[in-house]
């Protein structure tokens, strides 16, 4: 009898809490704001929330004629490790986007642009604040239009962080990529899962290439070969992908550098194959892609295999120009 | 007398006829690879200086040596590590001058690797000063080419950019931004170029007075009024929105209440624009988060209130 009620209750609870959440929202600030223990400005700060932090909004109240928003947010503990904790306080709420803001999606996009072009322009941080941003929109609005390119250029720009952190260590020089550590996949294969056939998952398929291209070539064939093959596929898998012509052009000049390696080492039928593909290569570039930098390039490159100009250099030991 | 006089005409008249005819022969070319300059043609003559990618260079004959042919060529005295005109001879295959057949395509190409050599870091040293001069030289040796536009006005911007980031204090020279709108009036480049030209225009810092923002905003909105069509009309109006924006916070912390307000809707007025004529690419969803971002007053310039 007694464990009956007891699972009643447990139910009931469990209905009610389900409840309280299904009334409150999700969202983000597109300001940095100072959490307030009480929504008042002079009251006690807890601390800082950032732009496109989570947050559960629990409540609204009013105060001296100002909307104030009680939150439960994600705040950073310490930026540098990535750290961060939940805690709730008051926020003005003219500073927070949720579910049900009219073009939510555009004001977080808007942001997060905003943000990406501040990042240049030097301001701290910007850039995990675009990232963040970008992904609470595909979060919180995933029909929205602009949801798909929101969680790519979140992935994108995470991507590029870690490639760049990736390659200032001493295992990028390895040759072999699985002895390095590797760009985290998980947002990039969701944007693929999330997406598919789109232009996006197309971008999200290129850049996992990096994880799979050599760190060094060492001079040996292996790694050119294995890298234009890479790039080939990519281009017959993904024909509408705008970087369909820079695959392209990546697997042409591989083929370019492998003319001169193998030349350097006396094996002059693969020299002469290696030009042959690397020419069908621009060609294909020159024919299929008229508007834009990929055909001046492919031509360029088509002119130095022409003239017998060699097209790697052996002490930057890269396809070079 | 008179006999003299048209004897000298005549000689005068031969004379510039034939420096005509020799400028008419002349051929420009340059280098889509560094190469030495050598004292003779082949490769076991002296080496006189190395010569970079869009050099500026005039073809005077041509040899065979080694098997190879071989170019004399004449080097402006302007260019970088070259303090007078020097000649010397140079391996043939690395020159592309106005026969060589896709010249234009192959300067253009060489130069976006450039480039993107530039941008690298872990890219060639000088990479931008290549793609500088590579640009430079497509408009020179190809006037009619499709990419004499463009590339000219990357030339210039690249100058423009590289001047910006110049700590000597020096203002970036204008005559290239202008050059691209003289010679290519109502093109693309043209308006890209006048958008440049705007940043020589800005205050350097506005210590929290009005007077710039007004300024700027006015110089932003005139220019999406004059150039519709360019590819900068939205940044442009954005640019001016924002102005207005920060505008609005400035009266308000000097309590100019009408002057806020006018600010504020001056703002939304112009973010509204952009949504309405550029329903693509991010300034729409930029215009819309800076027009909640009004309606809401949230603080976009100085303290918050």
């Amino acid at each position: 009898m007694l464990k009956r009620k007891l699972s009643l209750l447990t139910f009931l609870v469990a209905i009610s809490a389900a409840a309280f959440a299904g009334d409150k929202e999700h969202g983000t600030v597109i300001t940095d704001v100072m959490l307030h223990v009480s929504p008042d400005p002079t009251s006690q700060q807890l601390s800082k929330v950032t732009r496109g932090r989570d947050i559960f909004l629990m409540d609204h109240t009013m105060v001296d004629n100002k909307p104030w928003a009680h939150l439960l947010a994600v705040v950073d503990v310490d930026v540098e490790r990535e750290t961060a904790r939940e805690i709730s306080g008051w926020v003005p709420a003219n500073t927070v986007v949720t579910t049900s803001t009219p073009n939510g999606d555009q004001i977080i996009y808007g942001e997060a642009v905003d943000s990406e072009s501040r990042a240049d322009q030097g301001r701290k941080n910007a850039r995990d604040d675009a990232r963040r941003l970008y992904y609470r929109l595909y979060e919180y609005f995933p029909n929205s239009p602009l949801a798909g390119e929101a969680l790519w250029r979140a992935a994108d720009i995470q991507w590029h962080v870690e490639k760049t952190d990736v390659s200032r260590r001493p295992s990028s020089r390895e040759m072999d990529p699985y002895m390095r550590v590797a760009i985290e996949e998980e947002t990039m294969k969701l944007v693929i899962k999330k997406f598919p056939k789109t232009k996006w998952a197309d971008m999200a398929a290129y850049d996992l290439i990096d994880n799979k291209v050599c760190g060094s070539w060492k001079g040996e064939t292996k790694c050119p070969e294995k890298e234009s093959e890479i790039y080939e596929k990519y281009v017959r898998e993904h024909p509408e992908s705008p970087k369909a012509a820079e695959a392209l052009f990546e697997a042409a000049s591989r083929q370019g550098a492998l003319v001169e390696m193998f030349r350097t080492n006396h094996e002059q039928d693969k020299s002469e194959k290696a030009r042959k593909k690397a020419t069908e290569l621009t060609q294909e570039i020159a024919a299929k892609y008229a508007d834009g930098d990929w055909k001046p390039r492919a031509l360029e490159l088509m002119y130095a295999l022409q003239q017998g100009i060699p097209t790697y250099n052996a002490d930057a030991d890269r396809a070079t120009k | 007398m008179v006999t003299h006089w048209k004897t000298f005409r005549l000689l005068s008249l031969l004379a510039l006829a034939a420096a005509g005819s020799f400028a008419a022969d002349k051929q420009y070319g340059t280098l889509i690879r560094e190469e030495y300059l050598y004292a003779s043609a082949g490769a076991n003559s002296q080496k006189l200086s190395q010569v970079n990618r869009g050099s500026d260079l005039t073809v005077l004959e041509t040899a065979n040596a080694d098997g190879q042919p071989w170019v004399k060529v004449a080097m402006a005295a302007d260019q970088a590590q070259v303090s007078k005109e020097a000649t010397g001879w140079l391996p043939a295959k690395a020159i592309v001058n106005a026969s060589t057949a896709n010249g234009d395509q192959i300067i253009f190409g060489q130069a976006v690797d450039s480039e993107h050599q530039a941008e690298d870091r872990k890219g060639r040293k000088g990479a931008a000063e290549d793609a500088l001069r590579l640009y430079s030289r497509v408009p020179q040796i190809f006037p009619g080419s499709t990419l004499a536009a463009e590339a000219m006005w990357r030339a210039a911007d690249i100058r423009w950019q590289l001047a910006k980031a110049d700590r000597s204090g020096k203002p970036p020279e204008e005559k290239y931004l202008q050059e691209v709108i003289t010679k290519f009036p109502q093109s693309k480049q043209a308006e890209l170029a006048a958008f440049d030209l705007l940043e020589g225009k800005l205050c350097a810092e506005w210590r929290g007075l009005a007077e710039c923002p007004t300024k700027e905003s006015a110089l932003y909105e005139q220019y999406a009024r004059e150039h519709p069509q360019s590819p900068k009309a939205a940044e442009a109006l954005f640019d001016a929105a924002w102005r207005q924006a920060s505008l609005a916070d400035i009266y308000r912390l000097s309590d100019d209440r009408d002057k806020s307000d006018a600010a504020r809707k001056k703002a939304i007025t112009l973010a509204q624009q952009i949504q309405n004529q550029f329903p693509q690419g991010d300034w729409k969803p930029r215009a819309i988060d800076l027009i909640y971002k009004l309606e809401k007053k949230i603080v976009l310039y100085g303290p918050a209130e």
